[in-house]
């Protein structure tokens, strides 16, 4: 069956290596913005944190269906306007406004079934297309409705805080966040769930043959990964203090979720998290250090052709190949069959046959 | 069956990696990585020969850019105006410039940088109404007074932040009443030679909307009929079907609610191929931009064309003069090549200027309230005064009008202020 | 009333062969390479500046001009196609060519703005302000030119997939890449010269483009949405539904351009998914093969 039998102890210290560094991370992420307490800092990090969130989120749905979805943007956009227009017509003032944020996840959830019972029926470029469709037409009807402000959009009250105040608790928020993004992405994977979102992938046809309910499989998912963005775009919309119709339904916003996702790994749960944390600070940084001209779009544009050309895996399941060859280096990929005499043939065939 | 779940050491691994190697890098990014209050610098600095330090984002790329770059040019001959004369206080200035390429994230970023890491002294506003929002509130967190030329829509000043720390300064004239002057004139024609018929297509702007709505409303009260009244979307891709209709109508009047050049020359362009010709024709922008605007549509066509504006480059203003004189030698093209973003953005940092000399000292509180004081100062924009709300309230609204076959940009309205010239009426038809 | 819908209609029918124009290049690319090229839109923008520079620094007329400008940006198509997109493989290829065109848009972006600046641009000529007096309508020559050369275009290249041995080739790789390579067909040649032809196309789109509407560099973004739409709904791979598509789209969004130009635009991308929910396929597009 298997091959050699696995010490308990080895899985053990593994997993207890991983949870120490778990914790690690832990005790570094919250105290990060003590240590590093300029809010220029704190800013790139919340930027990053957001990002982690929303790419992680949508990682969740396309990344393990392959339904890539340019159309996360609605549910940013919506999230982020539900708080703003809430919090104008109920006239909520000061730190009242982040009991909002269940509303901007329970409109992006809303919003995700019309829209999913919709898209989810065709597939991949169609599917594409539709989601920048439906993109649009959210982008238009905040231009065109009154009720969302039109082309001035929706400012959000001001909070008097000092700005190494108001950087750290938007740190906080986001931070959490990001781990409910993450924790709820790896709960989706271990479950059966996150296997039938994979046979999806790998052969829709032949998953719905074998049983699976792809429909709501991939709604199911949809919603979840909608209903994150939209909290998320919610807390964005307080942090900058405005939402207009560009802002929050930003077409390139979809593109660079795409490129963070491609470039940690799509479809794994780390890579979102790396794929935002070297590309959002990277970006609002190489902004200010290149300000002058068109080079830095001309250098971005080179540096995704580098990534996808280079790394085309993403950078962990990448990392996870060299780890693999290097703790696997001197020893043969298939373990030999033991060499010891066995009066019955038929078992030792067995034990040879896989491996 | 594995012996444990493959992701789980390659992804903690690499993650803690990552992890520690952004926040390094984040480290790296700023300069200074102690802690900082982050209140504005209250007070001016002790050696009278450090330079004062002003900060601003301008949208460099994407958008904005052509507008964003004539404000750069404006920021720095300025700066360099002001150094060459001997500096501010007797120190020189030195102008930090970022770009957030249009984009409302990157300037809340940019500014966040400017005021905790760079700790610039004082502040210049970005530019258009949609960026100037986020902008304020960055600057009423650190205290910093924003002055700025190319924010004027109500919304910047009904903004939360601005409302409780009022400050925002927008030396421009504010949008609303900009077509009011050219209304005025409508009205003063008799009866028989106004327009009997208006058209009023307007993009989707802040901007845009506010003065056309509003001259629409009076024009209707004397009596003109509004035949063609809609919005159009800021990012369209065809004019045409819009501007075709407009010209079904055969308005004798078109006032424009435009953001931009292409807008406007996509109008003329549906215009004249539909052989129509308003007698009347105002934009609320595009034909400000001097030379990009002739280019775009030329010259003999420009002839005609009105736009509102605070300012122009024939402005009998000497200290204007002496900036469009400096400008055409710098950066060549003759006076009517001006863009009037250059004067806004000119008439931005002498406001801060005065306001520095008037408080003696880079105070941000102070500057705030003394230029809520109720003191006037000229500008090449002409004189500015700010009301409680921040807006320019001595800015007087000009009409300008292309003239000479569109070599030259004159001022038309009101008729009687001084400097303006004979108006052209109607408007010439097509050329080419 | 009614005069207001023959107007919208006749402008629908003359803005749609410009798209069709820009739309044509970009559904072979799609049929035959299975990709999205985002770079369309900017695609676009550089046919509208080589003519532009052809324009106004050899006083080259416009039409005449491209002779020039295709033949060049079929060049920089195969160049493209072969250095970048050549190479993309696996099952993560759809998310791939979108960051990969992307990139292409960016760079191809950067340097326009380089070279050109931001300032916005438009191609002129005689023809290009004056119209001809038809039935009380005036039909501005530009639009009328641009039409024909839309079907001329479509004819042209009806006949190079359906009579030439090229053509041949294409339309098998575009059926079943795999059994094509089997028969012995080079799909990689198949695919650079397609990309190149899709790419030159788009010259004279650019053209067409530039000459009615003023440009810069950052105008191929708010393109690329709409031509994407308007190859879906045509059917991807298929040029005559890019045609039929972009003149009803056109049309449906001018005509209710009367009522309310805001919410045109939300009826042309409305229109789009009302129609895929019906028939996802498009108007003219094939039953999708299993993935390759």
């Amino acid at each position: 069956m298997t091959g050699p039998p696995v010490k308990k102890s080895r899985v053990g210290r593994r997993r207890a290596a991983a949870g120490l560094a778990l914790v690690l991370l832990a005790v570094a992420a919250i105290l990060f913005p003590v240590v590093f307490s300029s809010p220029v800092i704190t800013n790139y990090a919340i930027y990053a944190l957001i990002f982690i969130a929303v790419v992680t989120a949508w990682n969740m749905f396309s990344g393990f269906s392959g339904y890539i979805s340019l159309g996360q943007a609605v549910f940013f956009g919506s999230g982020a306007y539900a708080v703003g227009i809430a919090a104008r017509e109920w006239h909520i003032n000061g730190v009242g406004v982040f009991a909002l944020l269940p509303l901007a996840a329970a409109v992006g959830a809303v919003i995700a079934v019309p829209f999913g019972l919709v898209a989810l029926r065709v597939r991949r470029h169609t599917f594409i297309v539709i989601t920048i469709a439906v993109f649009f037409i959210f982008q238009l009807m905040a231009f065109n409705f009154s009720f969302t402000g039109g082309s001035v959009g929706v400012a959000a009250p001001f909070l008097p805080w000092s700005p190494t105040t108001f950087n750290d608790r938007f740190y906080y928020i986001t931070l959490a966040c990001a781990v409910v993004a993450v924790v709820v992405a790896v709960l989706v994977r271990r479950a059966r769930f996150g296997l039938q979102l994979r046979a999806i992938r790998d052969d829709e046809d032949r998953a719905r043959g074998l049983g699976v309910r792809t429909m709501r499989v991939k709604l199911a998912a949809f919603v979840l990964s909608a209903a994150i963005t939209g909290l998320v775009g919610g807390v964005w919309f307080l942090y900058l203090t405005q939402v207009q119709p560009p802002s929050g339904f930003d077409p390139l916003f979809d593109l660079a979720l795409v490129l963070m996702a491609f470039l940690g790994g799509l479809g794994t749960i780390s890579g979102p998290i790396i794929g935002a944390l070297i590309i959002e600070p990277g970006q609002l940084y190489l902004t200010i250090k290149y300000t002058n001209g068109y080079l830095s779009e001309i250098l971005l544009g080179a540096l995704f052709l580098a990534i996808v050309i280079f790394v085309p895996r993403g950078i962990v399941p990448t990392t996870g190949e060299w780890l693999r060859r290097l703790r696997t280096r001197g020893r043969p990929a298939i373990p030999p069959a033991p060499a010891a005499p066995d009066p019955d043939p038929a078992r030792s065939g067995l034990s040879g046959g896989t491996g | 069956m594995r012996p444990h779940p493959p992701w789980l050491s390659r992804n903690y691994l690499a993650l803690s990696a990552a992890a520690v190697l952004s926040a390094c890098l984040v480290a790296a990014c700023s300069s200074s990585s102690s802690s900082t209050t982050g209140t504005a610098k209250a007070t001016s600095s002790p050696t009278s020969t450090k330079p004062i330090t002003i900060g601003a984002s301008l949208s460099l790329t994407g958008d904005f850019s052509a507008d964003g770059q004539a404000f750069e040019r404006g920021y720095q001959l300025w700066a360099s105006d002001v150094n060459s004369s001997g500096g501010l206080l007797g120190r020189q200035v030195k102008l930090t410039i970022l770009n957030d390429n249009s984009s409302p994230t990157q300037v809340q970023t940019n500014y966040q940088t400017l005021f905790a890491s760079d700790k610039v002294d004082l502040a210049f506003g970005p530019f258009s109404s949609l960026l100037t929002t986020p902008s304020a509130s960055v600057a009423a967190r650190y205290g910093y007074a924003l002055v700025e030329g190319a924010g004027g829509a109500p919304t910047v000043f009904a903004s939360p932040a601005n409302q409780t720390a009022h400050n925002v300064f927008d030396v421009s004239l504010p949008i609303e009443d900009e077509l009011i002057p050219f209304v005025n004139w409508v009205a003063s024609l008799p009866p028989g030679q106004r327009p009997k018929t208006a058209a009023y297509p307007m993009a989707d702007d802040p901007f845009a909307d506010p003065p056309v709505q509003l001259a629409q409303q009076k024009l209707q009260a004397l009596g003109v009929k509004t035949v063609y009244s809609k919005i159009f979307p800021a990012e369209n891709a065809s004019y045409k079907p819009a501007a075709d209709q407009v010209a079904a109508t055969g308005a004798q009047a078109v006032l424009l609610g435009s953001t931009d050049v292409p807008t406007v020359a996509a109008f003329m362009q549906a215009f004249e191929q539909q052989h129509y010709n308003p007698k009347m024709f105002i934009c609320a922008a595009g034909p400000d931009q001097g030379a990009a605007f002739t280019s775009a549509v030329g010259k003999g066509n420009a002839t005609g064309m009105m736009v509102p504006n605070g300012w122009y480059p024939g402005y009998a203003n000497a200290a204007s003069q002496k900036m469009v004189n400096e400008y055409v030698a710098k950066y060549g093209g003759s006076p009517s090549d001006v863009n009037a973003d250059v004067a806004e953005a000119y008439s931005v940092g002498q406001v801060m200027a005065q306001a520095v000399t008037g408080t003696k000292g880079t105070d941000n509180a102070k500057i705030i309230t003394y230029l809520h004081s109720g003191v006037t100062i000229s500008t090449v924009q002409g004189p500015v005064r700010f009301d409680n709300s921040g807006r320019n309230s001595s800015a007087a609204a000009f009409t300008f009008q292309w003239q000479q076959q569109g070599t030259a940009f004159k001022q038309v309205l009101p008729a009687s202020a001084s400097g303006s010239v004979a108006i052209i009426n109607p408007k010439p038809n097509w050329t080419s | 009333m009614a005069r207001q819908i023959y107007q919208a209609i006749v402008d629908g029918i003359l803005v749609g062969g410009v798209y069709a124009l820009m739309a044509v290049g970009l559904t072979l690319i799609f049929g035959v390479l299975d990709i999205i090229n985002i770079a369309q839109g900017v695609l676009v923008i550089l046919g509208a500046y080589l003519s532009y520079t052809l324009s106004v620094r050899i006083h080259l007329d416009l039409f005449l001009g491209l002779l020039i400008t295709v033949p060049v940006m079929f060049v920089i198509g195969v160049v493209i196609q072969w250095a970048f997109i050549r190479r993309l493989r696996g099952r993560e290829r759809t998310s791939m060519t979108l960051l990969v065109t992307y990139a292409v848009a960016l760079i191809i972006e950067g340097l326009l703005y380089e070279i050109y600046g931001p300032n916005p641009k438009q191609l002129n000529a005689s023809y290009v302000q004056s119209s001809v007096h038809v039935f009380g309508f005036y039909l501005s020559y530009i639009y009328l030119y641009g039409f024909a050369l839309a079907v001329a275009l479509v004819a042209a290249i009806y006949l190079l997939l359906y009579r030439t041995r090229l053509g041949r080739s294409v339309r098998a790789t575009m059926q079943d890449e795999t059994a094509a390579r089997l028969i012995g067909i080079e799909v990689n040649r198949v695919a650079a010269l397609t990309f190149g032809v899709g790419v030159g196309v788009t010259a004279a789109g650019g053209m067409l483009f530039g000459a009615t509407n003023a440009f810069n560099p950052n105008s191929g973004y708010d393109l690329i949405s709409r031509l994407l739409a308007i190859v879906i709904l045509g059917g991807l791979g298929s040029i005559g539904g890019a045609l039929v598509a972009s003149v009803f789209m056109l049309t449906l969004e001018s005509l209710v351009d009367i009522w309310s130009p805001q919410w045109a635009i939300v009826v042309f991308y409305a229109a789009l998914v009302l129609v895929l929910v019906i028939r996802p396929t498009g108007f003219f597009g094939r039953p999708p093969v299993r993935a390759q």
